[in-house]
């Protein structure tokens, strides 16, 4: 058994939104995992291993949301890696399977941020903010990255505004995503919008949101015995990594960690899985802002360094493009509860691969890479392949 | 304020708090007697070469803006009713370490490549009624002026 002899057997989630309690964590982690379940064709009894994400977990949360599905003995894990959470739940899955460890493992992310909103808000300023790295809003960290590299390659706002722009229209076909707007919307409209952190405006980050996702893995030989009518969706790489130490490191701030990391990461995942970017017929990264997605053009390596202007003045990373992005909103427009989101990326990627992402389909899909980073310390890589 | 109020740090261990308020404050840090390289905040483990020796230094107040923004939200932890928007910024220090922290100033005049200096910003007070401050860069050029 290698990682290569793992397949995604189902996936479920609930739409990611702003419920405010209208529903609850416990719900919501249902939905998606009994969704999963059942797209898999299994119940808890079959899953020899569960890996459960939750970003702001009290203490045993995953072992209770797991008894929703059944009291049955399997071993669970709790996993928490900020933004990549859920990334992080996909791998261990995956390689529970590969080592032999289980036959089925399940993925389970949930979270409910307009809950902690709530609770921050009603804090007050200057509450809990006892130490000398909880001034910052952490927005500043990626807006840093902008400004610097508009001073480098000269990029401009348009560029940013582009490419949220063109999330918020994918976001729009995809019935799953939180931001789903009524009308085609422009860099104009994003450049208009509030600004949150120079040169970021509230239309080129994510929303706050709450949500669920789930992902069943198995051995391939019980993908093909529980749907002989489906295509094998293989993991090809499920790589993971931490800040290492480069030149201009910062160490302090609500945010630190180098952009290089998405580099490593991804030249760890394309070794692994035997393939390079030139295979990917589809990307999902980390578009907290939109800025970053130009930046993960380049160190995913869909261009080279200081062509990802290029890329998005072409349409190449949109629809019917050469490497669509975040073909289901990405973060801006799908959302990102946090928990749940590297698990919303891997449905979207399945239903691709599958043919089955109605408006938003990349023809022909057949292999596609999921990628986050987490509190900008840490680097989740997944990449998928459909047998022909 | 009162020159009586004595400043307490929002967290020990980062920078110096100067008696004399003309002073500027200066950064807390290590530097590795095995490779030379200075990091800012302490550690008991270089980064870079993994070695356990290592000393403790004083770094700044001078350095060169990296790169920077300017947040159109209030300050977490700032009970000061004029910072409802600031700037944030990347400053590289002569002694090695690139620094993060809150700049003062407007947003017009921010420069790459341009010379910085470390203050402290009152956030708040405590309950003695002592002054919680915070280091922050800013350009130097805006003192002569």
């Amino acid at each position: 058994m290698s990682l290569h002899d793992v397949a995604v057997l189902g996936v479920g989630m609930v739409r990611f939104g702003a419920y405010k309690g209208g529903k609850t964590l416990t719900e919501l982690a249902r939905s998606a995992g009994f969704g999963a379940l059942e797209d898999a064709g299994v119940n808890l009894g079959d899953v020899g291993e569960a890996y459960v994400g939750y970003m702001q977990a009290p203490i045993m949360s995953a072992v209770k949301i797991m008894k929703e599905f059944g009291l049955t003995g399997l071993p669970v894990t709790h996993v928490e890696n900020a933004s990549a959470t859920g990334s992080v739940t996909f791998r261990d899955a995956a390689w529970s399977v590969a080592s032999g460890r289980s036959r089925i493992a399940m993925a389970l992310g949930f979270e409910a941020m307009t809950l902690m909103a709530a609770r921050t808000q009603s804090a007050g300023r200057g509450i809990g903010r006892d130490t000398i790295d909880s001034v910052i809003l952490p927005a500043a960290f990626f807006a840093l990255w902008a400004m610097r590299r508009m001073h480098e390659r000269g990029t401009k706002p348009k560029h940013f505004a582009q490419i949220a722009a063109k999330n918020w229209n994918y976001g729009a076909k995809n019935p799953f995503a939180h931001r789903q707007s009524d009308h085609v919307v422009t860099p104009e409209e994003v450049l208009a919008a509030q600004m949150v952190s120079d040169p970021l405006t509230t239309m080129m980050a994510c929303p706050i949101d709450d949500g669920a996702a789930c992902a069943i893995l198995g051995t391939v030989e019980e993908a093909k015995r529980l749907h002989p009518d489906r295509p094998v969706i293989r993991v090809r790489a499920a790589a993971l990594q931490s800040e290492r130490y480069t030149p201009g490191h910062t160490f302090l701030g609500p945010v630190v960690g180098p952009a290089s990391m998405t580099h490593t990461t991804a030249q760890e995942a394309y070794e692994a899985a035997g393939l390079g970017p030139e295979d990917m017929d589809l990307a999902f990264c980390h578009d907290a802002f939109a800025n970053e997605e130009l930046e993960y053009y380049e160190l995913l390596g869909f261009c080279a360094e200081g062509e990802g202007e290029k890329l998005i003045e072409e349409g190449q990373t949109g629809p019917g493009g050469r490497i669509p992005f975040n073909t289901d909103g990405g973060l801006i427009a799908r959302g990102h509860p946090g928990g749940p989101t590297g698990l919303a990326q891997i449905h979207e990627l399945v239903l691709q691969l599958r043919g089955r992402a109605g408006a938003r389909q990349v023809e022909g899909a057949r292999a596609g890479l999921a990628h986050l980073v987490g509190g900008g310390s840490v680097c989740a890589i997944n990449i998928l392949q459909r047998d022909s | 304020m009162s020159e009586a109020k004595t400043r307490v740090p929002i967290e020990a261990g980062f920078f110096t708090v100067p008696e004399d308020r003309e002073e500027p404050p200066r950064l807390l840090a290590t530097r590795c007697n095995a490779c030379s390289e200075v990091f800012f905040p302490r550690r008991l483990v270089c980064a870079k070469c993994l070695s356990q020796d290592v000393s403790e230094t004083e770094v700044g107040p001078r350095g060169t803006l990296y790169t920077w923004t300017f947040v159109h939200f209030p300050m977490f932890g700032s009970s000061n009713p004029n910072m409802t928007r600031y700037g944030v910024g990347q400053v590289d220090l002569p002694e090695g370490p690139r620094v993060q922290g809150v700049l003062s100033g407007k947003r017009d005049e921010f420069r790459i490549g341009m010379e910085m200096e470390l203050e402290l910003e009152t956030l708040r007070e405590n309950q003695a009624g002592d002054e919680i401050v915070i280091f922050r860069f800013r350009p130097t050029e805006a003192r002569a002026s």
